[in-house]
């Protein structure tokens, strides 16, 4: 079929766009932007097509060659992907639409077209990836792309110090995510050794996703939980879960777009769709006991990291003054969600992977549009601290209202119920997906566990969103300027990307729910998974989908209303405070409050990381023991073996007289003792 | 005819000759003539053997040797020759060059 034939081109046009920009950019108008436009633009086509091929057909798109050896290289496009494709080229285009207004008057455009496209190819490299060690590869990409991007303005010492934070950081994840690739290799080749003595048929790539997913069941389940917990260390680092998150806010020294394009919408989901793209692998591993320890299973793990880091960066996100920083907590906040949606796929199945594509895909919608307003807002008042904004709604109609509607979706606000009414519920995206995460998968899960606890941690952040998502907007675009700025509406590039983004945030959720889901479910056959839950000991419902239902509908109203309660809640909270100021900001944020200067310090993270873990132990003791060992121990045996030979050839070079005749009597003399010897010893 | 033993100790004594001359003497000239008895003590023993047994193989042995011999001698002889253009002698303690 035709698409086959083509797909390959979806990540291979923006590689092209990226070598001809960095080649002619600076010759050509806008900085060469419009390549990577229409090379995303052609690759976002592709995409629409293969999608509307997989939907009509319901078979996966595959195309693999041989690479080398056990190895492949090829594309895989199922469900699962083509969403995450669809997304990720739509987004991209319209970001890169954006920038064009947004990086005018920038000199380093060329590079910045460059490096976005680059950006783009590796990210959908990682979502078209048929084989783990592809995924990782593109993967790796993705991470360099996002580091020279955050030091895009590399003179500016801060940016170039996010810049490698956020390389060493996700370096710790990455580390981890190879290793498990490594473990994954050596258990799969021992399977096959054993399947096929002889030696592993050619054709069998043992890397590629569909020949670990038939094999999980022969893989040893201790190294299964240990490989996936390696994997999901991977996302950690990527996706910005404690305690790898520190990376994230400080990636905002960035430009906004890039904010937008990585810190926000793209690269932070590779995480989660990893742990989606993987979740046989997860769903299969028990819990264990190694050396002692109870391991729990990956799952419970993912669910635990995720609900905490939900909850904890939203803790943090109510107190930055920083209108971008107060975003990045939001993502490390709402990828949170996403991991503890994913999370809750020991009880719910596949249907978790499901509430979490979801999640990722309205994230990414109205998360690009709160950047990209921010970035507008930031463009025009020329300052990122919401302190020094305010009243900015009568100068910036668009860019606020586009933001209301992108901050109405971050917290959640919809209308309960209604969807019993007219079959699809109604409310903005992030109310329909997040509402699905905290319902239909922390409830259910705390139903059929009476494990309360990723249901609270759900409810407590989803309060303190909407508390801190509005105090922002309050803070920007209401009440009186707070200083003397000059803020004019963005061009039009600008405000075009922002409607069209806010309209996806508001309607996108409502509309395409239900075959959404219906959809992305088709990736993994729900009968393997329930045998694979069985395989991990999972609590698995035997038929998802049908007993969500059940279970939801004969929940306590409560339960249904507690999402939009907490947020409409926060939101009346934010507006009681920061735009009536029926409580004084000053009276709870002050250095008097304890529970402030902790949030405001961010948990003292600086300290413990920087100067704790870094310098105390890993300079202090690791860095300056290994000193210590290498200079005197290693070094000092090597010159001890140098010294002994030299010192020994100073004496023996005396023999050296260069006096043939020396020799000669030398030779005689030894023959002589040789002879003698053989005399005694009888020879002769 | 004289037992075998007549000759190996007259090839003896002509290579201690040579050899105590090699070890001592001065003179390059000197030293390659030592070196041509020690190879002549050998032609004595080869001949001595050859003929003890009966045998032709000792005699041809000889020839080659007195024939590596005169090579031997004419390029020994060239290297004392351009020995003595740079240094006016040939005494050998003077040529230490390949001291430490």
């Amino acid at each position: 079929m035709a698409v086959d034939n083509i797909v390959y081109l979806i990540p291979a046009l923006p590689v092209l766009a990226f070598v001809l920009t960095l080649a002619f950019g600076k010759k050509l108008p806008s900085g060469g932007g419009y390549i990577p436009i229409l090379a995303i633009a052609i690759s976002c086509i592709i995409s629409i097509l293969a999608f509307l091929q997989i939907h009509e057909t319901g078979i996966p798109i595959e195309v693999s060659a041989h690479w080398f050896s056990v190895l492949n290289v090829g594309i895989f496009i199922d469900p699962l992907a083509s969403v995450m494709l669809l997304m990720v080229s739509f987004v991209s285009l319209l970001i890169h639409i954006y920038a064009i207004g947004y990086m005018a008057h920038d000199p380093g455009k060329p590079r910045y077209f460059a490096e976005t496209a680059l950006f783009t190819a590796a990210m959908l490299g990682v979502v078209l990836a048929d084989n783990i060690l592809q995924f990782f590869i593109s993967w790796e990409l993705v991470g360099l792309c996002s580091y020279l991007l955050i030091g895009f303005w590399f003179r500016k010492p801060t940016a170039a110090a996010a810049g490698k934070k956020a390389f060493l950081t996700t370096r710790v994840g990455d580390v981890l995510f190879l290793a498990g690739i490594v473990i994954l290799y050596s258990s799969m080749r021992a399977v096959f050794l054993e399947r096929f003595p002889a030696g592993i048929p050619d054709g069998t790539y043992l890397l590629q996703f569909s020949t670990i997913f038939e094999n999980i069941s022969h893989i040893d389940p201790t190294h299964l939980t240990i490989i996936t917990l390696l994997f999901f260390g991977g996302a950690v680092g990527k996706s910005g879960q404690f305690p790898l998150h520190v990376w994230l806010p400080d990636a905002m020294e960035g430009p906004t777009t890039v904010s937008a394009l990585i810190h926000a919408a793209t690269m932070v989901t590779a995480g989660v769709y990893l742990v989606a793209r993987t979740f046989p692998m997860f769903i299969a591993s028990p819990a264990v006991e190694l050396a002692g320890i109870t391991i729990p299973a990956t799952l419970t793990v993912v669910a635990y990291i995720g609900g905490f880091t939900a909850l904890f960066a939203s803790t943090m996100g109510l107190v930055m003054n920083d209108l971008k920083r107060v975003l990045a907590f939001s993502t490390i906040s709402q990828l949170g969600y996403m991991m503890l949606g994913l999370g809750m796929g020991s009880v719910i199945g596949a249907a978790a992977v499901g509430f979490a594509m979801f999640h990722l895909i309205n994230h990414a919608f109205f998360k690009a549009c709160l950047f990209l307003c921010a970035g507008s807002v930031i463009h025009s008042t020329g300052t990122n601290d919401l302190r020094e904004m305010g009243g900015l709604m009568s100068k910036m109609k668009i860019t606020g209202i586009t933001m209301l509607f992108a901050s109405l979706a971050l917290a959640g606000i919809g209308i309960p119920f209604i969807n019993k009414i007219v079959g699809f519920p109604v409310g903005t995206s992030g109310f329909v997906s997040k509402d699905a995460i905290i319902v239909d998968g922390t409830y259910v899960f705390a139903h059929m566990t009476h494990d309360w606890i990723p249901f609270a941690f759900g409810i407590i952040a989803a309060l303190l969103t909407a508390i801190y998502t509005f105090r922002l907007w309050f803070m920007a675009f209401t009440g009186k300027p707070r200083q003397e700025r000059h803020p004019h509406e963005s061009p039009a590039t600008m405000t075009g990307v922002l409607s069209i983004l806010a309209v996806f945030a508001l309607v996108f959720g409502m509309l395409t729910f239900v075959p959404f889901l219906d959809f992305v479910n088709q990736t993994y056959d729900p009968e393997k998974i329930n045998h694979l839950a069985e395989l991990g000991g999972n609590p698995i419902l035997e038929d998802p989908m049908h007993e969500i239902h059940h279970i939801v509908d004969h929940a306590s109203p409560i339960i249904i209303l507690l999402p939009v309660i907490v947020g409409v809640g926060g939101l009346l909270l934010a507006w009681m405070i920061y735009n009536r100021r029926w409580i004084s900001v000053a009276s709870i944020g002050n250095m008097r409050n304890p529970l402030f200067v902790i949030l405001a310090k961010r948990y003292y993270q600086h300290e413990i990381f920087i100067e704790l873990i870094s310098l105390k132990f890993t300079y202090g003791v690791l860095a300056l023991t290994s000193e210590f060992s290498d200079r005197k121990i290693v070094d000092g045996i090597i010159d001890g073996i140098s010294s002994f030979f030299i010192g020994g050839a100073e004496v023996l070079k005396k023999i050296q007289t260069g006096v043939v005749q020396n020799y000669a009597t030398a030779t005689v003399l030894g023959v002589g003792l040789i002879a003698l010897i053989l005399s005694f010893r009888g020879v002769f | 005819m004289l037992p075998v033993s007549y000759y190996l100790i007259v090839a003896a004594i002509v290579f201690c000759i040579g050899a105590y001359g090699v070890m001592t003497l001065r003179s390059g000239i000197m030293i390659m003539m030592c070196v041509e008895l020690m190879l002549n003590a050998a032609n004595i023993n080869l001949i001595a053997f050859a003929s003890h047994f009966s045998q032709v193989n000792g005699h041809v042995f000889v020839l080659f040797s007195i024939a590596l011999a005169a090579a031997e001698a004419a390029i020994g002889f060239a290297i004392l020759m351009s020995i003595f253009r740079s240094k006016n002698n040939v005494n050998i303690d003077n040529i230490n060059i390949l001291r430490w």
